[in-house]
């Protein structure tokens, strides 16, 4: 039996008749089958469900049938709209952030001064932070009179934030904790890819060049690409959901400021009890995020094949 | 060549353009590890704290406020048993969950690094996983609660690992796909010559070629699975209580115990803290890629 | 890494050799605690426990504070007490406070529920009976087996809450309320009366009776350096972070505003103009954003300009902590103040607090002529702000009786004493037997004892006992079915109109909007029905 060429990318499956090529899809979905059935069986029902809920109207005695019209009102919702574009702010600030701030750090760590290792393991840290302990920690961190950061402005001769009491403010505090906690999981997969450059590549190019910007960007940034990206959209469709930090530190406030389109499902769902209302929310939400993750794979889906 | 930390140095004398940015490099992780290690200075001190002092400026203790074990007492003695048992509930849901989805996602990742899929193509399946994070926790939870309680696995950690483990497969799925994705083919090609199974290839090929990403992976699967708060508050009550939802509970009637908030952010950090530990050791003595490069 | 280790070892070295030192303070106290509820346990009344119930248990929910927390802690302390009594015991699940409507109601939907008994809050109860999920205990409550509470010294405003239309529903237990607290020293400081004399051509009023007097008084104490220089001077602390039960505060100011007595010879009798608050009782078409509701929340945005602009982001710590600490001059809250004020680990202003029943107004609203009224002296509204944590019992509790006999047993006049003098509880006074001579039966010993200063337990009592048996006239509290749904759409317009994001006028149309909305959705008739019966409406 000849050897097939059975690779990554377009380069085909290689020769060969019906039956290896039956045999080959029969091996290729063993593999990949046993977490496709998974998350069918823990994932389809419950959206299956969610979609049904959100075509109800919840009321005293149970739901009533109401179509498309939560939709309707959704659209006419302006806190829908309120919560809509916090998030996307959110989303677009804190991946900017995350992922320039953990690049430069993976950047600084992989040129091995001393230290990396025990930065390495503290930067593990952050991640294992529970979100909720942090909020509620930053209740205290931000305090506008006199907690931590507003002291250390006052030193420096600035006037106190008003971190939790503004709309604005607000926003960068939850910005601030969720870019605490995620730039290191940027840091850890983007460190990782570096390491798997080959060093000779490197020194081959230090030989040609002096200056490291050019090798930075034609050489080292093209080959970690694929984690790159990998780590953006983990990183878009995370913040996207954002809800623990505004749910301990703002509570959505103050007024709607913060309240991102989780919060508002988990509100609208579990605390007001108007469950079709909330799935009616979470299906936009998972609109949305497809067509994100869609446009994405467009642009950079040549790296996914 | 990689030195003892494993990380990959450059060999030679190091030019004074690279002893800037050598000197560059460390100034910024000098300030990046004190901006990751202050919220967790300031745990430390407001947990020492009297209610009354915890919003009054004090950074040193002893210096500028009162220190107290009171908190750490009551958290210690009178909360000792609920606080040990949301570890142990954190610990073995969250490594349940990775196991789970590491082993399938593992799978999944080789298959989609490795094949070409007729029908459904490997982009779409890759999307099919990364899905899974996209759905807001908030809307499939009642359903999830629904079917828990059908099948009464309501408060149970077994239902805590399902869940937990769906949502972290993508994780391992897209990482390890990038993983496999990096090693040449011609190892595994040559294994295939001698006549090896695929799984073996994997298992004793692949696999440990990719052992920074699977630890890296698995790391981020438990992680995700130590923090996780909505499905965990709504599917448990008092037996599968994990540390996420017991935080919660420092927030009473009265507002926030801020003692409490951080006498249980650092307990649950401390596990997973030891784990990182250990887990970095086999990081360093476990890497093999200098043996295939080189 | 290693940092972190020697650290952990250093506190663990602390915890043994400190642990030594404080239990000895600690020490006394317990022995008085102990010693008292001993007393209180003989004391109060057994009614004839059943024998069949040795060694059987039930699950009673509540919020999570744990042994030594409000609202649960009195659950955990007096188990032992149970089990002597009745051989029986019980276990306490917790849930986080933000979680409880979640929970107990998917609890209760749920075909195996795990609750028998729920201890929670008062606003829940319209859900509770419009869905069938929790028993009528009338039949308990005159059975001598079981112990008797004295309904007849519950104040009247809290045994409507354990009340839904003709039956019995809740045990009595907490009893929550806001008053006013302010600092006794300050005001009685001849340098700041005469001040405020000369600023404002009237006496400061100590206390103030009026919110508009408030109002003023605020100002004064916001712009004057009454802290010493260069500290903070705020003028009230008032806890207005949105989903920290903040919109209390709005409702407060809002009540002698809007609810006016019934012509005629009872004052308190509901009919269509009179006392009513939330909505019309004929049709449910809400009343929060008629003239009175939009005069309060401008008289609340004033008062939040007369402290802190950092409110808006306070929960109930970070508020009493303003005042607590000395940072501000008063503060209108819970009934928690003054049992916090009174612990060294919690103020610096203990002997120092005083306290006064909510303001009224000078002027109402006559609904029928809509048009502003002067009131005779003051308008004063009493409230019952807050959840007032009560025990019901579900509908698929398996051994409802013994769940009665333990609420009723903890709704006794003594066990219920014993919980409001004892700060950790979280249990607030509200019957005859805590407040003192000649009214009621409690004696400032008991809370001296309990480490009170005199005067400020004096003024505390004082306080809730004017509002709650002297007050003419009550805020209605809502607990129609949807209440959370109602509650949170107040809360979040109140905070957008107190950030200036929208104008007073126009947070409350939103608010009505949306009360519309969920009235529509939940069955307008259905909660016209609910509303009535909440509120004691039969027309008029």
């Amino acid at each position: 039996m000849s050897t097939t060429l059975e690779g990554r990318g377009p380069e085909g499956d290689g020769a060969g008749g019906t039956s290896r090529r039956r045999g080959y899809q029969l091996r290729a979905w063993s593999f990949t089958a046993p977490g496709v059935v998974w998350v069918f069986a823990f994932t389809i029902f419950p959206l299956a469900h969610t979609l049904y809920l959100s075509l109800q109207s919840t009321g005293l005695g149970g739901n009533r049938f109401v179509g498309l019209r939560n939709f309707v009102r959704l659209w006419r919702d302006y806190r829908f709209w309120s919560a809509l574009r916090l998030t996307l702010t959110f989303v677009t600030v804190s991946v900017v952030v995350t992922v320039v701030v953990g690049t430069v750090l993976a950047l600084a760590v992989n040129r091995g001064v001393r230290g990396t290792r025990v930065f390495r393991t503290l930067s593990i840290l952050p991640m294992f932070a529970a979100p909720i302990a942090l909020g509620y920690l930053g209740l205290t961190i931000f305090y506008q009179q006199g907690g931590p950061i507003n002291n250390v402005l006052a030193a420096v001769g600035l006037r106190p934030v008003p971190w939790l009491s503004d709309g604005r403010w607000a926003l960068v505090s939850i910005l601030a904790v969720d870019v605490w906690q995620w730039t290191p999981f940027v840091f850890l997969v983007v460190l990782a890819a570096l390491q798997n450059v080959p060093a000779e590549l490197l020194e081959a190019a230090r030989l040609e060049t002096s200056s490291s910007w050019p090798v930075l960007t034609r050489i080292t940034f093209p080959l970690i690409r694929g984690p790159l990206g990998t780590v953006i959209i983990l990183r878009i469709v995370e913040a996207f959901k954002v809800f623990d930090i505004p749910f301990t530190l703002t509570n959505g406030g103050p007024g709607l400021a913060t309240r991102s389109l989780t919060y508002d499902v988990y509100t609208t769902g579990l605390r007001n009890q108007n469950f079709g209302y909330a799935a009616s929310i979470a299906v936009v939400m998972l609109v949305l995020v497809m067509v994100v993750a869609i446009v994405f794979y467009r642009s950079y889906g040549s790296t996914y094949e | 060549m990689t030195d003892r930390d494993g990380i990959r140095r450059l060999g030679g004398v190091p030019a004074r353009s690279d002893r800037l940015k050598d000197v560059v490099a460390s100034a910024i992780l000098v300030l990046a590890a004190v901006w990751v290690l202050f919220p967790f200075y300031w745990a430390a001190i407001t947990s020492l704290k009297q209610p009354v002092d915890v919003f009054r400026l004090s950074f040193v203790p002893w210096v500028q406020f009162t220190p107290t074990l009171s908190n750490w007492r009551s958290e210690l003695f009178y909360r000792g048993s609920a606080i040990f048992s949301g570890l142990g509930n954190s610990f073995l849901i969250g490594l349940g969950a990775c196991l789970v989805a590491m082993a399938l996602g593992t799978l999944a990742g080789y298959g989609l690094a490795r094949f070409r899929y007729r029908g459904w193509r490997n982009r779409d399946i890759s999307l099919y996983f990364l899905s899974q994070r996209f759905l807001p926790p908030a809307a499939t939870i009642l359903p999830f609660f629904y079917f828990a309680q059908r099948l009464d696995l309501l408060d149970t950690r077994i239902i805590l690992i399902a869940a937990n483990a769906t949502f972290t497969m993508p994780f391992a799925v897209l990482l390890m796909r990038d993983a496999f994705q990096g090693i040449p083919i011609e190892m595994e090609e040559a294994a295939r010559v001698d006549g090896a199974s695929y799984l073996q290839i994997l298992l004793r090929i692949s696999l440990p070629l990719t052992a920074p990403t699977l630890v890296a992976a698995g790391i981020i699967s438990f992680a995700f699975t130590w923090n996780e708060f909505v499905f965990a508050f709504v599917l448990s009550y008092s037996r599968a209580v994990p540390m996420s939802v017991l935080i919660a509970g420092t927030q009473d009637v009265m507002g926030v115990q801020f003692g409490y908030v951080s006498t249980r952010l650092l307990l649950a950090i401390l596990p997973p803290a030891i784990v990182v530990l250990i887990v970095q050791r086999y990081i360093v003595t476990g890497l093999t890629l200098g043996a295939v490069k080189g | 890494m290693a940092k972190r280790c020697s650290t952990y070892a250093v506190l663990a070295g602390f915890l043994f050799v400190g642990t030594a030192g404080v239990s000895q303070a600690a020490a006394s106290m317990d022995e008085l605690e102990k010693s008292t509820a001993d007393k209180a346990f003989a004391a109060a009344p057994k009614g004839k426990p059943n024998p069949a119930w040795k060694g059987q248990t039930f699950t009673i929910a509540t919020l999570a504070a744990g042994p030594r927390g409000a609202i649960s802690g009195p659950l955990y302390f007096w188990k032992p007490y149970f089990e002597k009594l009745t051989g029986a015991t019980y276990r306490v699940v917790e849930i986080a406070f933000g979680d409880m409507q979640a929970k107990i109601e998917t609890d209760f939907a749920s075909s195996a529920g795990q609750y028998d008994a729920v201890v929670g809050g008062q606003f829940m109860m319209g859900d509770y009976v419009a869905n069938d999920w929790i028993i009528p205990i009338d039949k308990y409550l005159n059975d001598p087996s079981y112990p008797k509470m004295d309904l007849d010294s519950i104040a009247p405003a809290y045994k409507a809450l354990d009340r839904w239309g003709d039956h019995w529903y809740a045990f009595n237990n907490d009893h929550d309320g806001m008053i006013l607290y302010y600092r006794r020293d300050l005001f009685n400081d001849k340098k700041w009366q005469d001040q405020f004399q000369a600023k404002y051509k009237y006496a400061l009023p100590n206390p103030p009776k009026t919110w508009q007097q408030l109002l003023d008084v605020a100002s004064f104490f916001n712009s004057v350096e009454w802290n010493g220089p260069g500290k903070e001077h705020q003028g009230i602390s008032l806890h207005l972070k949105v989903g920290e039960q903040g919109f209390f505060d709005f409702l407060s100011i809002a009540a002698p505003y809007v609810v006016s007595a019934a012509p005629g010879g009872n004052p308190k009798k509901v009919t269509r103009y009179h006392n009513v608050f939330w909505f019309d009782p004929t049709d449910m078409k809400p009343l929060v954003n008629t003239a009175p509701f939009v005069k309060a929340l401008e008289t609340e945005i004033a008062l939040y300009k007369a402290g802190s602009s950092a409110q808006l982001s306070w929960a109930l710590g970070e508020a009493w902590n303003a005042f607590l600490g000395g940072q501000a001059a008063m503060c209108y809250s819970f009934g928690d103040v003054t049992p916090l004020a009174e612990s060294a680990a919690n103020s610096v202003i203990k002997g120092k607090v005083a306290a006064s029943p909510t303001p009224g107004s000078t002027e109402v609203w006559d609904f029928q002529s809509k048009k502003w009224v002067k009131a005779s002296g003051a308008n004063l509204v009493g409230n019952v702000d807050g959840a007032s944590w009560s025990g019901v019992i579900s509908r698929k509790a398996k051994n409802p009786d013994l769940v009665a006999y333990f609420l009723a047993w903890q709704g006794t006049p003594e066990i219920n004493h014993w919980n409001t003098t004892w700060g950790f509880t979280g249990i607030n006074p509200g019957t005859k037997y805590d407040f003192f001579a000649p009214f009621g039966t409690a004696k400032v010993e008991d809370y001296v004892n309990a480490g009170y200063d005199r005067q400020d337990a004096i003024d505390y009592v004082n306080a809730y006992q004017k509002q709650d048996f002297e007050y003419p006239l009550q805020l209605p509290y809502l607990r129609i079915p949807g209440t959370p749904a109602y509650l949170e759409s107040l809360d979040v317009h109140l905070s957008e109109a107190l950030s200036g994001h929208v104008s007073a006028q126009e947070a409350l149309n939103r608010i009505a909007n949306d009360w519309d909305e969920i009235t529509d959705r939940l069955g307008r008739d259905k909660q016209v029905k609910f509303y009535r019966e909440a509120i004691g409406y039969t027309g008029g």
